[in-house]
């Protein structure tokens, strides 16, 4: 099962943040993938860490965008931002020290976070840039 | 000698530390106090120039007016206007003589070294018109020096010297170039030094607050306490004796009466070529720079508002990916500091899939490496209290550190460890707590790595520490090259702090869960290293600006530099006279005009070129000189100019001159001999003037001085 899709109304408008996003949805869906076959281990760890090295670069990317833009919310948006990058190393930690990742918590947080802010930072972003 | 000089700048820069304390020490300010006495220069100039009357007989008047009815302002500002032109001096020799031990010159480092070459011909000229212009004793000095140097190149028609022969032969006019050339020369020296910081981004340009007032008020001071003077107002028919010099910016000129303008001309082009060679002299030293790999590259722009040298620039993307941007590297302007790597996101160590590689990488020291290279040195630690050192190449000897409880991982600059290394280290249970080791504290070599930290830590500047680490597990210690012992100290007190909290076990994920994401964020944590009181410290600062303000204020005139023996007088040759023609003019005859194309004909045809002047100048009965001048102008067709000049005792001479323009093997066109009665200090000028029937000696008031001999 695929855990998350990407939708048209997630698209930001900008080229190379929309691709990124598109990018994520994919790795996450592999690591998802993944840890249906197997909860711990090497491979998870090195999921994580490869999603953690992407979405810190996707969001260093996105903020550019954003300043360059003079985004108003941009404080509001990178905090969101740090608040996703920290769930991240919790599950990071957990996974470093022994506990299994389920998919429940897995699954939930990200998707909830993804699906929550592409509906409304990203969104808020996206209607800013139309203005 | 390099090394020497830098072990002397490392101890100066630790002693000044101790009284000034790091931030405001002057020695890795030299550079801004530059500027910032420029602008002191400026400012009083300005004002200064308000009150300066800039006609040649009234411009020393105007000053002295200036001096004593303005003391408190005017008085104040002209001496600003010239104290803080000699600090400047001695600022930027200092920044000179410093960057040199450091070797900051080379890789991208030649452009700010080379354009401050001209910088400093800048200066001096700015501050030798500054001395003209007052028109005293030591303006005339400079400018007969400085004319006769000038024509020492050969470039002028005329010499230019005979500007100020005498009172009479004064001309008003090259004195008025003098000033405006004080205005346009500053300006051109500002443009310079404009570009002089171009390739440093975030250059320092304004000393730290404390530091500029602190040179003012010294500056002032010193203004009051010694105010700038001007000398006995301009006499051209004198020749002082004894002159209070500026040794800051006037020491050329008693080396000129030694060594002759030409050869002072050839020792300071060639000092110049060779100070501007230097960054590309041996040894030479280039590791390779960095290199951006596109696979891990989405444009973010971070390794480009962090560099240090504007090596990097945001260029469209080449992949043809989504992206629009894309890092490229300028290699001949990257001096591989690896501070790039340091703000690269991608940089984490925590990446395990396949091979680490950052989006910006220095193929000498990749981030792989330093992953392994940590993993590896901390393995072996034990105790309670493990630490990890990260190490620059400038630091105070962090890689002496090492042993059961230390790891050290060295770095080209501690700005080029990304912030997640120290997630990864402290979260990872691989030590207890990291400690950055640098170069002293606003002095980094790599120039922004120190401030790009403390700032990472802070969470003030991306890619900026996890609010989850604890920052009292992350300490960082700036210390001077000379002070290893600083350093040690500060590892032996961090250590001690880490046994208190105990080992980083207790923390994990379930702690750093609920940690702010936003908002104030301490800073590292530092050691408390034992410094000077209150009272010593200031006492020190106080010393340091009186050692400064005295050394300035005496040499600005002291020691007084002997031109011309007491008992001497200085006879001068000097005319300018245009010799014969080759050939006389001839009428064309009738035939020789009708062949001439008709918008061609006149009565006479004349070629051009003249006959050199021959001179000859007789003291005595012995000769002094012999000469053959030759016409000036592209066709040899102009004057032909003499200027030479002789000390000689005060007294009674005999003069012989004697002149030949008609190109004969012998015989002369104009003789003449006089008895002269030379004054101590007088000026004396023999001239040939054939309209007023041939050489005329002395002035009229000199006159009565001479004999004519039929």
């Amino acid at each position: 099962m695929t855990l998350l899709l990407w939708q048209d109304n997630f698209s930001v408008g900008i080229a190379e943040v929309d691709h990124e996003h598109r990018e994520l949805i994919g790795l996450i869906n592999a690591l998802h993938a993944a840890l249906g076959t197997e909860r711990s281990g090497e491979r998870v760890e090195a999921f994580l860490g490869e999603i953690y090295a992407d979405i810190s670069a996707h969001f260093a990317l996105e903020e550019r965008v954003m300043r360059e833009r003079r985004y108003d919310a941009l404080a509001e948006h990178k905090a969101d931002h740090e608040r996703l990058l920290d769930q991240l190393r919790d599950m990071m930690d957990a996974q470093a020290d022994g506990a299994v990742l389920d998919d429940a918590r897995f699954g939930g947080e990200l998707a909830e976070w993804f699906t929550g802010h592409f509906r409304t930072h990203d969104a808020r972003f996206h209607r800013s840039l139309a203005r | 000698m390099k090394r020497a000089l830098r072990w002397l700048f490392e101890r100066v820069e630790a002693g000044f530390a101790a009284v000034f304390g790091q931030r405001l020490n002057p020695i890795p300010q030299l550079g801004s106090l530059g500027w910032f006495l420029f602008w002191i220069v400026t400012v009083s100039g300005i004002y200064v120039y308000v009150f300066f009357d800039t006609g040649l007989t009234q411009a020393w008047e105007s000053l002295e007016r200036l001096s004593r009815d303005q003391w408190y302002l005017g008085g104040l500002m002209r001496s600003l206007h010239r104290y803080a032109s000699d600090a400047l001096v001695v600022v930027v020799f200092v920044h000179l003589l410093r960057e040199f031990a450091l070797d900051r010159m080379r890789g991208n480092r030649w452009f700010p070294w080379v354009t401050g070459v001209p910088l400093l011909w800048f200066m001096y000229a700015c501050g030798i018109t500054g001395y003209w212009m007052v028109w005293d004793q030591l303006a005339q000095y400079v400018a007969i020096a400085t004319t006769e140097w000038l024509d020492a190149i050969g470039i002028f028609a005329e010499p230019i010297a005979r500007n100020f022969l005498d009172s009479e032969r004064l001309s008003g006019r090259f004195f008025t170039l003098i000033i405006y050339m004080h205005i346009a020369l500053p300006l051109l020296m500002l443009l310079f030094m404009w570009v002089h910081i171009q390739r440093h981004a975030h250059a320092r340009v304004n000393p730290p607050r404390g530091l500029a007032l602190g040179t003012l008020a010294a500056l002032v001071v010193l203004s009051y306490a010694w105010p700038a003077q001007s000398q006995a107002p301009a006499d051209l028919d004198r020749v002082p004796f004894s002159l209070g010099i500026d040794w800051f910016y006037l020491t050329v000129y008693p080396l000129l009466d030694r060594m002759g303008g030409g050869s002072l001309w050839l020792v300071l082009a060639g000092g110049s070529l060779l100070l501007s060679l230097l960054p590309w002299l041996p040894p030479l030293r280039k590791p390779p720079p960095a290199r951006v790999d596109l696979a891990n590259c989405n444009g973010c722009s971070r390794c480009f508002a962090d560099c240090p040298f504007g090596a990097i620039t945001m260029v469209q993307r080449t992949d043809g990916l989504a992206f629009e941007q894309e890092a490229k590297v300028d290699a001949d302007q990257c001096m591989s500091c690896g501070i790039c790597v340091g703000a690269c996101p991608t940089a984490t160590p925590f990446r395990r899939a396949g091979a680490l590689s950052a989006g910006i990488e220095l193929p000498d020291r990749s981030v792989a490496g330093l992953r392994d290279e940590l993993i590896a040195a901390t393995a072996k630690l034990s105790g309670p209290a493990r630490v990890l050192v990260i190490g620059c190449s400038h630091d105070a000897g962090s890689r002496a550190l090492a042993d059961d409880e230390t790891a050290v991982v060295g770095l080209p600059c501690v700005g080029m460890l990304p912030p997640s290394f120290l997630d990864f280290a402290l979260a990872r249970h691989h030590v207890d707590g990291v400690m950055l080791s640098g170069c002293a504290a606003h002095d980094c070599y790599e120039r922004l790595g120190d401030q790009w930290v403390e700032q990472r830590i802070a969470n003030e500047r991306d890619p900026n520490l996890r609010a989850r680490v604890p920052r009292e597990r992350v300490a960082v210690s700036w210390q001077n090259p000379a002070q290893p012992g600083r350093l040690r100290e500060s590892l032996v007190q961090f250590r001690q702090h880490l046994r208190q909290l105990g080992p980083a076990t207790a923390m994990g994920a379930a702690s750093g869960a609920t940690a702010a994401t936003t908002g104030e964020r301490p800073a590292a944590w530092r050691a408390r290293l034992a410094e000077f009181g209150r009272p010593v410290r200031w006492s020190g600062q106080a010393a340091a600006y009186a050692v400064l303000v005295a050394s300035v204020g005496f040499l600005a005139t002291r020691p007084a530099y002997t031109y011309l023996a007491e008992d001497q007088a200085l006879l001068k040759l000097s005319f300018s006279h245009a010799g014969q023609p080759l050939k006389p003019c001839r009428r064309y005859t009738p035939e020789e005009l009708a062949k001439l194309p008709f918008s061609e004909r006149k009565a006479t045809s004349c070629e051009r070129g003249r006959w050199p002047v021959y001179v000859e100048l007789d003291l005595d009965g012995q000769p002094v000189y012999r000469g053959t001048h030759e016409p000036a102008g592209l066709w040899n067709d102009g004057p032909s100019a003499v200027y030479v000049r002789f000390e000689v005792p005060a007294g009674r001479h005999r003069v012989v001159a004697r002149l030949r323009d008609n190109g004969a093997d012998s015989g002369f066109t104009a003789f003449a001999e006089r008895t002269i009665e030379l004054a101590p200090g007088e000026n004396f000028v023999v001239d040939y003037r054939a309209a007023e029937g041939g050489f005329v000696f002395g002035l009229p008031a000199q006159q009565g001085a001479g004999t004519e001999v039929p």
